[in-house]
């Protein structure tokens, strides 16, 4: 007689941006099929923005994702104006920069101890860790308001930044502003640090442990950073950023208002923290530097909880970076907020990383309108990988109490900080 | 001793903008003593769907069929409704084309693929279910929540504001975009609360609190003006569908700011 098993299901995965659920199909023969349902209704971002005035497309495209709502406006800033052939001045690209890093800053701090930290210490819900662990709320409110903070005074709000504009910025913060935002900045490097170090001590499943394929975008300069215009594969491919249709293949996949991506069109693939790390950490540098060199072994490319850590690990990096961006951009004081821009016909391709990885904005522009839209989002470029690791817990863990499977299945899910709002606008026109 | 409040935050199809800055606020540790969360998926693994609250805050817009039913259920467990943010309110940017035909959507962006889940056109919380208090902004200002939570705290009703950014923006002093650039900045006609966030960067208001009525004070006066800088119907009308495509009265609206002004 066959036995009977009913399907192990998480409907709505809590502490994730988004809405998505786990299912995890048992058979006889053990685990038969693992799927992430993502159940955000779609949105089609790109196909309401065709024929639309240039600068509202670009008002309407960081409202994809909160979480990384500046990073959407910045690819898709660069997108545009790499479009209509303008090259922001360097201090102008060095502020913006500063502003993506308040978005880093705010996005890992958020991630790290709100949504994951709570399962490690066996809370359901980070609020209610205030009382035991006032240091790390503390730590955590602290770096999360100093994200928001240069976000608000670089893009005129915390979300949905619609100070960058074509050109530049409308408005610029005073000299003053900027000092403080440098000596802030440096006042939070011990907190990234001690969230480093507290990371360092949590556990890394070794269910998941296997190879993975890691993508990210291989930093302008040689710096270690978020812009560039290549993208490096972990083994050892590199392309540049506008043919990534041809190396990062979609398929529509029946469970998901989120289409998934294949290497080549065969293999799951990782982005995000870890991904930057594991193809660029030689550019690191500072006590980010000497953290990695010395934490190595739990940095490693074969399990994605290490991209917690990574993250991590950013915070200290992007700390740093940011004090040297801001002097970079005081260095040429005073500096006007914005040059005037002609909106000429063209076609542009931005790569940029956002907290969570790769996104990528393609944009057409002919007579000032939208033409042509292409966005590609890190949670989409993730939840093939992701189903695989969720698949390599639950072939562990299927016989337990189904409680402890949604638990660890939850987990995996959650170290890859996903965004599922994010992924779920794609389109393809 | 009187209870907590009981609170549910839920989340229809959106950019989770204005839960983040819901939990972005730092009071919220405190208003903890007052407040029992009960569903909040976005910060609680304990979350239930299911559970009775006083007060429920929707995000998103509903877009697909699942959400038509969670809404129904929302309304039948809550107390009092609250729709949040331009999503919820208005049906959010995800409406700007929301007279294209889905269909036709779907296949531009999914192609022939299928997927299990029932896909609609995004529309407005109110469409479906009766909404007591609406938060506007794409997202809401953090005092708008602490004022609308702590009024509801107290026991009272908070106020709607209506009357328009230009007010806020005079009161900052900034030198006016639509006046001295000639920029089609919707602050004559968008709802104020946000202090002219955005005149006050030199960017041009994108209407995210979405439209005021236009019987309030000044509004013929301002909306004057876009005519006067050679602005065209079309231009504010598409401008306004970014956060107002489902209000009733948009075209209407714009109608009578290029009627007001006939020589």
């Amino acid at each position: 007689m066959k036995n009977l098993y009913l399907p192990i299901t998480v409907d709505h995965i809590a502490r994730v941006e988004g809405k998505g659920g786990v299912e995890i199909v048992v058979g006889d023969e053990g685990v038969k099929e693992v799927r992430l349902n993502i159940i955000e209704g779609p949105r089609f971002f790109e196909a309401i923005t065709l024929g639309k005035k240039l600068d509202e497309a670009l008002a309407v495209y960081p409202r994809i994702c909160s979480f990384c709502s500046a990073a959407h406006k910045l690819t898709a800033v660069e997108a545009a104006e790499k479009a209509i052939g303008f090259t922001p001045r360097e201090e102008i690209q060095a502020l913006r920069e500063v502003l993506y890093i308040g978005d880093m800053i705010e996005s890992h701090a958020l991630h790290l101890y709100l949504l994951v930290l709570p399962d490690y210490l066996g809370y359901s819900n980070p609020l209610k860790m205030v009382n035991e662990y006032k240091k790390e709320i503390g730590i955590a409110l602290d770096l999360k308001n100093l994200g928001s903070w240069m976000m608000d005074e670089l893009g005129a709000r915390a979300i949905h930044q619609e100070n960058v504009v074509l050109g530049g910025f409308g408005k610029l913060p005073d000299k003053a502003t900027l000092e403080l935002m440098k000596k802030r900045l440096s006042e939070a490097l011990p907190k990234a640090e001690y969230t480093f170090e507290l990371f360092s001590k949590l556990e890394q499943y070794e269910e998941v442990e296997g190879p993975i394929i890691h993508m990210a975008v291989k930093p302008r300069g040689d710096v270690y950073g978020i812009y560039g215009d290549y993208i490096k594969v972990s083994d050892g491919f590199e392309f540049p950023s506008e043919d990534y249709k041809k190396h990062m293949v979609e398929r529509v996949v029946e469970h998901s208002f989120a289409k998934h991506s294949f290497y080549n069109g065969e293999k799951p693939f990782m982005v995000g923290a870890l991904s930057r790390l594991v193809n660029n950490a030689e550019t690191l540098y500072g006590r980010a530097r000497e953290l990695y060199e010395s934490h190595k072994d739990l940095l490693r490319p074969t399990n994605p909880f290490a991209n917690n850590l990574a993250q991590a690990l950013e915070l200290v990096y992007f700390i740093e970076r940011g004090i040297d961006l801001i002097d970079e951009a005081l260095a040429k004081w005073p500096i006007r907020p914005r040059d005037p821009v002609e909106i000429k016909d063209g076609f542009g391709v931005s790569s940029t990383e956002a907290p969570r990885g790769i996104v990528t904005y393609t944009l057409e522009v002919k007579d000032g309108k939208v033409a042509y839209a292409d966005i590609i989002t890190p949670t989409a470029f993730n939840l093939a990988m992701m189903e695989v690791h969720v698949r390599m817990m639950a072939e562990k863990h299927y016989n337990d109490d189904p409680e402890r499977l949604k638990y660890l299945t939850e987990m995996v899910v959650r170290a890859y900080d996903p965004c599922i709002s994010c992924s779920v606008h794609v389109a393809r026109l | 001793m009187r209870r907590k409040a009981r609170i549910g935050f839920y989340a229809l199809t959106s950019c989770y903008g204005c839960q983040l800055q819901f939990a972005m606020i730092d009071e919220l540790v405190q208003a903890l003593e007052k407040i029992g969360i009960e569903c909040w998926f976005m910060l609680d693994r304990n979350s239930d769907e299911n559970a009775q609250v006083d007060i429920a805050f929707i995000e998103g817009s509903v877009s697909t069929e699942e959400e038509v039913e969670l809404v129904k259920k929302i309304r039948e467990n809550a107390k009092i409704v609250v729709a949040v943010g331009s999503c919820a309110v208005h049906g959010g940017v995800q409406s700007w084309e929301k007279d294209k035909n889905l269909e036709e959507l779907w296949k531009t962006v999914y192609g022939d693929g299928k997927v299990k889940f029932e896909p609609k056109m995004a529309e407005p919380v109110e469409n479906y279910i009766k909404v007591d208090y609406r938060i506007y902004g794409c997202p809401p200002e953090k005092k708008d929540f602490l004022y609308a939570l702590g009024t509801f705290l107290v026991g009272s009703w908070p106020e709607d504001i209506d009357y328009p950014v230009c007010v806020e923006c005079r009161l900052k002093g900034n030198p006016c975009i639509l006046i001295e650039k000639g920029e089609p900045c919707l602050g004559p006609i968008t709802r104020a609360g946000c202090d002219a966030r955005c005149p006050s960067y030199g960017i041009a208001c994108i209407g995210c609190r979405g439209a005021i009525g236009y019987d309030v004070a000044w509004f013929d006066s301002l909306a004057k003006t876009f005519r006067e800088k050679g602005l065209t119907k079309e231009e504010i009308l598409e401008r306004m569908k970014i956060f107002n495509a489902h209000n009733p009265k948009l075209e209407e609206m714009v109608e009578k700011i290029f009627q007001e002004v006939k020589e």
